[in-house]
């Protein structure tokens, strides 16, 4: 449910416009933190990030419905929090220019999916120092897709209380019920599914170039990139 | 999603429209005021205008109906959700909460579908942090060949039986073949950076420097966006 991006005109103003400035003030942020990375390492980033806008052409059919991929944990894992950050900005960026989630919320957007990202490596670091790296990419995924999730929905639910309350003073609120009725067992799915193919990533690069995976406590100057 | 990606991108280079010889600074301006004035305002009236003229803009882009529709129609669904979560009764707020999305993102799939991702990405870096504005060029240049991978990719699971195993093979199959495309990420950032090397990367990628070059095809931007101010004025007190 976090990658379905938001589009245009739906929200309030007072929602997305702090929101596109933090996004933009982490920005900036991360973009000074990674001054001295390498220009392979932003290749990296730019091959990662059109990984991410990939992996979302692909459908894996469940019944009735189709899930996208997002890739949110693996990409925080392998890039770090900062690089991470920017390049699902990136990608809610492009999306945006082919009308998937409105340019007044790629902050919003960019928030969102940035949230998840954010916390897989520091759940990974302290995972892996226990576990077998792809138990702690798993793990690192569900709680960034959980995180991702419940952001979406907290901006959702915020949005629909926010125009209930503006058109309906005192009056009926917003099918919040039906929403989370919907939301729910979509977001479960994704955390889900997401965790598993995270968990074959790592298993598949844990075989092949472990030294693409950070290390337990390596903190971001570990990020795959700079493994080379 | 992605292949609707690489239609427009075709279209962008491949278009012989005056908007296609139009600068990209010019479209850039044009597509956001049109998505500024969808998303504030208040004016139903001015809201179908911009729409009306958002359609004119895509259809005479010369992309094919069916992707202007596909790219254009994403946001439906979203703004259905909304509308059926806050729906009063009424027609007139669940028409301005369709009406916006659909405005702004027809505005989208005309910029990109006339305009060349260099053109449309040089004045956006300019503004971006270096890092970011760099990374817009590598990703979208990474794109399309990991689109291709990534749909062999599938085709082999296919026919090899990946997409009968059990749910949570299938899941873990996926993510082992998301892993060779990561490896093949990494080795085509290795080889990227020496050909930047080789080229003379400067630490910057600057991207085409015609982005704010005008031409005599801007006239007819500018014209729309006359029309677009004029719209914004007559009709942004009507209800």
């Amino acid at each position: 449910m976090s990658h379905l991006h938001v589009p245009d005109g739906v929200l309030p103003v007072a929602l997305w416009a702090p929101g596109l400035a933090l996004a933009l003030i982490l920005l900036v942020l991360s973009a000074r933190s990674l001054r001295r990375a390498t220009a392979q390492h932003m290749a990296y980033r730019g091959a990662l990030g059109a990984l991410v806008l990939a992996a979302m052409a692909v459908q894996i059919p469940f019944g009735p419905l189709e899930y996208h991929l997002t890739l949110v944990g693996p990409v925080g894992v392998l890039l770090g929090p900062a690089a991470g950050y920017q390049v699902v900005f990136v990608a809610s960026a492009m999306l945006a220019f082919v009308g998937h989630g409105g340019f007044t919320v790629i902050g919003l957007n960019g928030l969102v999916l940035g949230a998840g990202v954010a916390l897989a490596r520091p759940v990974y670091e302290w995972l892996a120092r226990s576990r077998r790296p792809p138990a702690a990419m798993a793990a690192a995924t569900a709680a960034g897709q959980a995180v991702s999730g419940a952001l979406w929905l907290t901006i959702v639910v915020i949005a629909l209380g926010a125009r209930a309350g503006v058109e309906h003073p005192g009056g009926p609120p917003g099918r919040l019920g039906l929403l989370l009725g919907l939301a729910a067992p979509m977001w479960l799915i994704g955390v889900v599914v997401e965790t598993v193919v995270a968990f074959g990533i790592a298993r598949f690069l844990g075989r092949v170039r472990p030294d693409l995976l950070p290390r337990a406590g390596a903190g971001e100057r570990d990020a795959a990139g700079g493994a080379a | 999603m992605i292949n609707t990606l690489a239609r427009i991108d075709f279209a962008a280079s491949a278009g012989r429209t005056p908007w296609h010889r139009a600068s990209a600074l010019s479209k850039l301006i044009l597509a956001a005021a049109v998505v500024g004035l969808a998303v504030f305002s208040p004016s139903l009236r001015l809201l179908v205008a911009l729409h009306v003229l958002a359609w004119i803009l895509a259809l005479t882009s010369r992309m094919p109906a069916r992707v202007v529709v596909l790219a254009a129609g994403y946001p439906l669904f979203f703004a259905t959700l909304f509308v059926v979560m806050s729906w009063d009764g009424g027609w007139s707020s669940p028409l301005r909460m369709m009406l916006r999305p659909l405005t702004a993102s027809l505005a989208a799939v005309w910029l990109v579908g006339t305009t060349p991702y260099p053109d449309l990405f040089a004045p956006l870096s300019r503004v971006l942090p270096r890092a970011v504005g760099d990374g817009l060029f590598l990703t979208y240049r990474a794109l399309f060949d990991l689109i291709e991978r990534t749909e062999r990719l599938w085709r082999a699971l296919r026919i090899r039986g990946g997409a009968s195993a059990p749910v949570r093979k299938r899941l873990t199959l996926a993510g082992e073949g998301l892993a060779t495309l990561v490896l093949y990420g990494f080795d085509r950032s290795q080889r990227l950076y020496a050909t930047m090397l080789l080229r003379g990367h400067s630490g910057r990628i600057c991207g085409c420097r015609h982005y704010a070059e005008m031409t005599r095809s801007d006239l007819l931007v500018a014209l729309a966006g006359v029309v677009v101010a004029a719209a914004a004025v007559a009709l942004w007190r009507t209800p």
